[in-house]
């Protein structure tokens, strides 16, 4: 009888820990799913900021919308920040 | 009939022959075939899969991607097996944006397997794999994220297997492509699969990503630039290329034709034009390196016509000027007012070998050594081939022989660097999955052309080329000054040249000290104005304005110097003294003194304060004599003097 009771317990126990791999196989896939979505939607999200951030589209919106243009060399000016100290950028 | 014992031993015998053999049959799938039958077993419930790695992305030189890998699917639908197909056609509709009547017609027919090829996102099918009857099937897929920038250059894969077939993506391959992994998939009776994570034999390893030398906004400065371009001249297409002279890297490759296909060849590595007269000035180096020439040797204009003798026996050749030229003209006149008779007579004194050996030195007929794969070597011919008077004058006017744009910048950026000639660059790092830097690109020297004094006085010529009266004006800024040369040859297509159709080049090199941007831009066929005075030069002033302002492309601007005499300009350029800014430097300091010899700047015409200023910027001492507005200088203006120099100012 004990050695009835030992090999059921066996079995369970080999039962139980297959099902917990199978639960976790597909855990770990939903995971890796969920991750491919999210990697797909931030590379469509930068996508669509690089192509509206592109001069291609701001540039146009802005000169037709706001009346600016690009600035010739004599519209801007470039201050000389001065070096922090020697050798150091 | 036997008697009941012998059928009994009979019955018996036959029971133990059944035994025996069932036994034997036992012994010999258990033990003579065990191993077979093991991995028949093994087989009918497992699966072994291969895991595709996924391959490694570009990126720009700031990080931008430009190319990436992404797990796209197709989608399979069992009608029978839904148990609610309403909301299962729904759900299709919504998320993978298929049109409804056309799915309709589909589930309509009572189809059994409905496949929906996409291919979609993760993010299209992510509510659908739950869906009992939706099966998913997954691959990678190459995405742009860029979508047409630098596309010539990058190149694509093969349509059919993740393998690259043109540009970088070919030339990069075994950079990118990852190791694939294995897996072992068990299956139940009906072949379903289960996943497993503990079989998984070997984990895919993705290929390693790779940083391009490119820069994204530079790049996007010149597609558009080249667009408009060809877009107002109503060109057949063009070239402009961006390198930074001080490494090499190639910064922006921008390419168009307007015959060809939707994404256009990356003729800045793939197809040589004649430079016309941008290579004006290696026939110079020539003559430098050789000695051939001094600071005071003259030739005549010959008022824009030659008839040069091309043989003893009488024989000439036509050579002629855009713009007649009256007087002598020195070797750097020549180049500002890119005089093609003075050229020819000049290269007269060059041997055939001395003049092929320094077009060869620039790095003209051989190919850069970059990493784009179907590199063009341009052409040049040996001197052996040549028809000596003739080719000779040709060469030296930037005819019969061939360079593709990105030559032209490495040989431009030699002139930039001191007369060292660097190999070009597209690739700055590659970096292995986990980040760790495998390869980092440094300059790497191919040789030394000319010495660094004679490239100092090729910068001369260049600088008297967009100075005032050079052709090459249009290309001037007004606050910072640059460097170049103009270049307009009669294009040579099939073995001839066609009359009437235009190359319209411009080199510059900025700013004009210590550069630190060599720019080619080349135009095919303009029509109007063919000039690349006219052309191309101001495109690359126009770029180079976008360049400057934005905060994104990588120039070190704090080695620009506003410029020390600005040309005078033409009324529609000119800026109304109100509105002209002033670039400060704060606080005030001389410029970085030097231990290589300067060119004097030219002060003529300035008064005296404004002179001294400008000569001490530049670390010269200055030697008063008189007083008003400067009338000359010695040593004079493009001379070359060590800082420190006392610079004698003469004023009336």
């Amino acid at each position: 009888m004990a050695w009835l009771l030992l090999f059921l317990c066996v079995l369970l126990a080999v039962t139980a820990r297959q099902a917990e791999g199978f639960r976790v196989a597909r855990r770990v896939r939903d995971l890796r799913d969920e991750r491919a979505a999210l990697e797909a939607r931030r590379a469509e999200l930068e996508r669509r900021i690089r192509a509206g951030a592109s001069r291609q589209v701001l540039v146009p919106k802005v000169e037709r919308t706001l009346g600016l243009h690009e600035p010739a060399d004599t519209e801007f000016v470039l201050f000389t920040v001065p070096h922090s100290g020697q050798g150091t950028p | 009939m036997a008697k009941p014992t012998a059928r009994i031993v009979a019955i018996q015998f036959g029971f133990g022959v059944g035994v025996l053999a069932i036994l034997l049959r036992a012994a010999q799938v258990q033990i003579v075939q065990g191993d077979r039958w093991g991995r028949e077993a093994v087989r009918q419930r497992t699966e072994r899969a291969v895991l595709e790695a996924r391959r490694g992305a570009l990126y720009d030189r700031n990080g931008i991607p430009l190319a990436i890998t992404q797990e796209y699917y197709h989608v399979g639908v069992a009608p029978i097996e839904l148990s609610d197909i309403r909301r299962t056609f729904v759900l299709l509709v919504r998320s993978l944006g298929v049109p409804a009547p056309a799915l309709d017609r589909e589930f309509q027919d009572r189809k059994r397997w409905i496949y929906l090829h996409g291919p979609f996102t993760a993010m299209q099918v992510q509510a659908l794999r739950s869906v009992k009857g939706v099966y998913l099937t997954g691959e990678y897929q190459r995405f742009y994220p860029a979508r047409d920038l630098a596309r010539p250059v990058i190149g694509s894969l093969a349509p059919d297997r993740a393998v690259g077939s043109e540009g970088l993506e070919r030339s990069l391959d075994s950079v990118l492509t990852g190791r694939p992994g294995e897996a072992v998939l068990l299956k139940d009776r009906a072949g379903r699969r289960y996943d497993s994570p503990a079989r998984v034999v070997r984990d895919p390893i993705p290929g390693n990503d790779v940083l391009l030398t490119l820069d994204a906004e530079l790049q996007e400065i010149a597609e558009r630039g080249l667009d408009e371009a060809l877009s107002a001249m109503r060109a057949a297409g063009g070239d402009i290329v961006f390198l930074d002279p001080t490494t090499g890297e190639l910064l922006a490759l921008a390419s168009r034709q307007r015959q060809g296909g939707r994404v256009p060849r990356a003729s800045t590595f793939t197809d040589p034009f004649e430079p016309g007269s941008t290579a004006k000035l290696f026939t110079a180096a020539a003559l430098l390196a050789h000695d051939k020439v001094k600071d005071s040797d003259a030739v005549t204009g010959e008022n824009g016509v030659w008839q040069m003798p091309v043989n003893s026996a009488g024989r000439t050749r036509k050579i002629s000027d855009a713009h007649a030229t009256h007087g002598p003209l020195t070797l750097a006149r020549a180049i500002q007012v890119s005089s093609n008779i003075a050229m020819a007579k000049f290269s007269s004194s060059l041997r055939p070998e001395e003049q092929y050996e320094m077009l060869r030195d620039f790095g003209f007929g051989t190919p850069t050594g970059g990493e784009f794969p179907s590199e063009s070597r341009g052409r040049l011919a040996r001197p052996d081939r040549w028809q000596p008077m003739y080719t000779r004058a040709s060469l030296a006017m930037g005819y019969e022989f061939g360079v593709t744009p990105v030559q032209l910048a490495a040989a431009y950026g030699a002139i930039a660097n001191d007369g060292i000639l660097l190999s070009p660059a597209l690739v700055r790092e590659v970096r292995d999955p986990h980040g760790k830097v495998l390869y980092r690109h440094r300059p790497e020297p191919v040789r030394r052309v000319v010495s660094s004094e004679i490239a100092a006085r090729l910068r001369e010529f260049l600088r008297g080329a967009v100075g005032e009266g050079g052709t090459g004006e249009q290309a001037q800024l007004v606050n910072y000054s640059l460097l170049g040369k103009t270049g307009t040859a009669v294009r040579f297509e099939d073995g001839h040249y066609v009359q009437g159709e235009y190359t319209a080049s411009f080199a510059a090199l900025f700013p004009a000290d210590h550069p630190q941007l060599v720019v080619i831009v080349k135009i095919d066929n303009p029509k109007g104005s063919y000039y690349g005075g006219l052309t191309a030069a101001p495109v690359t002033r126009m770029m180079l304005q976008q360049a400057l302002a934005s905060h994104r492309v990588a120039i070190d601007r704090a080695r620009l110097v506003a410029r020390d005499t600005a040309p005078p300009l033409s009324p529609e350029r000119s800026v109304a003294p109100r509105e002209r800014p002033v670039v400060l430097a704060w606080p005030f300091t001389a410029l970085q003194p030097s231990e290589y010899p300067l060119p004097v700047p030219p002060v003529t015409g300035r008064s005296v304060r404004e002179a001294a200023r400008t000569l001490h910027r530049r670390g010269f001492r200055v030697v008063l004599r008189g007083f008003g507005e400067v009338v000359r200088t010695s040593p004079s203006a493009g001379e070359l003097a060590r800082p420190g120099t006392a610079v004698t100012v003469w004023a009336e």
